[in-house]
């Protein structure tokens, strides 16, 4: 009897709480989705649809006309291949850069190794600022050409603290067995601990990835404008229509740009998003992992 | 003599054994010299004269050596950059700390594992959009002729259309929003992760004291993340003046300039950004800015061990 009642209290009690939360889950997904989804009708929808706010988050008029004028526009094709070479570039550099230094570094025994790791995570806190970063690179020579981008950033600390945490989990038996048949330390690292580090190799690939595929800010201050990367464009893209706004460009211009410009929001972050629900949980593995001091 | 020969012989005994490893990492070595320690040492240059194509440690010593602090220290336009700072930072810590945890607290009395995990995908996915995207679906949703927002408020509260980006006094508003629109659901797995740890006993013998579900988030769930809870808002504090510069710079408009001015995009507009670059004065700003992060972090780091026990680093 006093049972049945305590769960009758427990269920009125959960429904309370549930009142906060359901609308809280409800808006929070909303909140998310809706700003992609309101890109995506507007860059499908008819400039005139557009003017006359007849677009809220489906597309009125469905045409390809927006993504029609990015694919013909003079430098896309060379911005999105170079937002691929620094991607993939960037990528296998940093991974290749920070296995050979992550992998000596999960080793106890190895000397100087603490006092390589305290370099390693000073260099997270006090770094040079912007200037010296400029000026370092531009007096290498790297400035105006791709490797201003792929070879300063190749080590990042948060990633490279990852991978060692990673590396100190694989058994040392396992090591031990290969050095007592001959093999080097070379050979460990390629041909037993790479493949057990699939998981590891591809949370801080995809961070990387990530990092290089978004930037901009560099690509901006090193580079040449025949250079930029997608996100670059479509940066001077959003700067030239804000002007447009402030201009009073004509009404159909500028409707057209704003289809334009969502097209190239949409084409620019695809890979992204397509991609973005298979990958999730290294994504969330690294996040997890990384909170691990060293 | 036979000492330091059987120290000879073991040191090429260790290096026969370990020498492997250190060639691996020789090429890592000198890029965490190069690129990290190298810029560091150019830091020297907020204290010499900078001539172009001389390399990038300056010509010779600034006469006198602090010239360039007292420059930038007197100058009106550095304080309101630094003010600006410091009321973002705090801003944004006050906002966007606490509602991580709070969305964790809630995603987690989701029963349903299917919608927990939906949600879960959807909320970390602005996480992984690029700066320059999050601003121009902003300027598309702020859009005071065709945006979404101004639409709504016109046609439903009659309220007049503003562009909302171009308005100071909305500017630390969209910062603090477009972070929260970004990091509540990256942030929160922290949390959840803590949450998930804890003892699902603890929750069953408050069930069956008769505790509801919102007096064991209270008594329960909260207390037992508070370490957590503590470690990131330590580590918050000590990255308080790292700014999203990236976002700023992408906000700023000339009418917003008084409130969206901070430091890194001040030291931005002195020297790349600008027809005559002043390396040396821009230099000193970054140092003066990097130093006080470093006391930040150094400080919270103290504190983490002091108060749990260990350090965060």
């Amino acid at each position: 009897m006093k049972r049945s009642e305590n769960k009758n209290k427990i269920r009125e009690r959960k429904s309370i709480l549930s009142f906060i939360t359901i609308p809280v889950m409800v808006v929070v997904t909303l909140v998310c989705i809706i700003p992609f989804l309101y890109i995506i009708a507007m860059s499908f929808s008819s400039p005139a649809a557009i003017i006359n706010n007849r677009v809220s988050l489906w597309p009125v008029n469905f045409n390809f006309d927006a993504y029609r004028s990015v694919f013909s526009y003079p430098n896309f094709f060379r911005a999105y291949g170079y937002t691929l070479i620094f991607t993939i570039g960037g990528t296998l550099i940093s991974l290749a850069m920070m296995v050979l230094f992550a992998y000596p570094l999960s080793k106890e025994q190895l000397k100087g190794r603490k006092f390589i790791m305290k370099m390693v995570v000073f260099s997270m806190f006090f770094s040079g600022g912007l200037i010296p970063n400029y000026l370092l690179v531009s007096n290498l020579h790297l400035t105006g050409s791709i490797w201003a981008i792929l070879l300063p950033f190749s080590i990042n600390q948060f990633c490279l603290i990852i991978l060692i945490n990673f590396f100190k989990s694989i058994p040392a038996e396992i090591e031990e067995a290969a050095i007592i048949d001959g093999l080097g330390y070379f050979g460990i690292l390629t041909r037993i601990v790479l493949p057990l580090s699939g998981p590891a190799l591809a949370t801080v690939g995809l961070y990387t990835a990530v990092f290089f595929w978004n930037s901009w800010f560099y690509p901006l201050i090193y580079l040449n404008s025949s250079q930029y990367p997608v996100m670059l464009l479509l940066r001077n893209i959003v700067n030239g229509s804000t002007l447009a706004v402030e201009t009073g460009g004509s009404g159909a211009q500028f409707a057209l740009s704003i289809s334009v410009k969502s097209a190239v929001i949409i084409v620019s972050s695809l890979p992204l998003i397509v991609l973005y629900p298979f990958l999730q949980k290294y994504f969330v593995k690294g996040m997890t992992v990384g909170a691990v001091k060293e | 003599m036979q000492k330091s020969k059987g120290y000879r012989s073991s040191f090429r005994k260790y290096m026969g054994r370990y020498w492997q490893l250190y060639a691996m990492m020789l090429v890592p070595f000198c890029f965490l010299l190069v690129f990290k320690y190298g810029p560091m040492l150019g830091n020297i240059l907020a204290f010499r004269r900078f001539k172009p194509l001389t390399g990038p440690y300056g010509v010779s010593w600034a006469e006198p050596p602090l010239r360039y602090f007292k420059q930038f220290l007197g100058q009106k336009q550095f304080w309101t950059a630094f003010r600006n700072t410091l009321i973002i930072s705090i801003e944004n810590l006050a906002v966007n700390f606490p509602i991580p945890v709070i969305f964790a607290i809630l995603l987690n009395e989701v029963r349903s594992v299917h919608v927990r995990r939906f949600i879960q995908t959807v909320s970390y996915m602005p996480r992984f959009i690029s700066t320059v995207v999050v601003i121009s679906i902003l300027s598309e949703l702020l859009s005071p002729s065709t945006g979404l927002l101004n639409r709504l408020l016109s046609t439903v509260f009659g309220i007049p259309r503003i562009y909302y980006l171009n308005e100071p006094v909305y500017f630390r508003l969209l910062y603090i929003l477009t972070d929260m629109w970004q990091f509540t659901g990256w942030t929160a797995i922290v949390y959840l992760a803590a949450i998930t740890a804890i003892s699902t006993e603890l929750f069953e013998a408050a069930r069956i004291d008769g505790a509801s579900r919102f007096q064991q988030i209270i008594y329960i769930t909260i207390p037992s993340i508070m370490p957590t809870i503590m470690t990131m808002l330590i580590l918050s504090v000590g990255n308080l003046l790292v700014l999203g510069y990236e976002k700023v710079l992408l906000m700023q408009t000339p009418t917003n300039m008084a409130v969206s001015d901070i430091i890194d995009t001040y030291v931005y507009r002195l020297s790349l950004g600008a027809t005559s670059p002043q390396y040396s004065l821009a230099a000193a700003i970054g140092l003066f800015n990097g130093l006080i992060g470093l006391i930040l972090v150094s400080g919270a780091n103290f504190l983490a061990k002091k108060i749990t026990g260990s350090s965060i680093y």
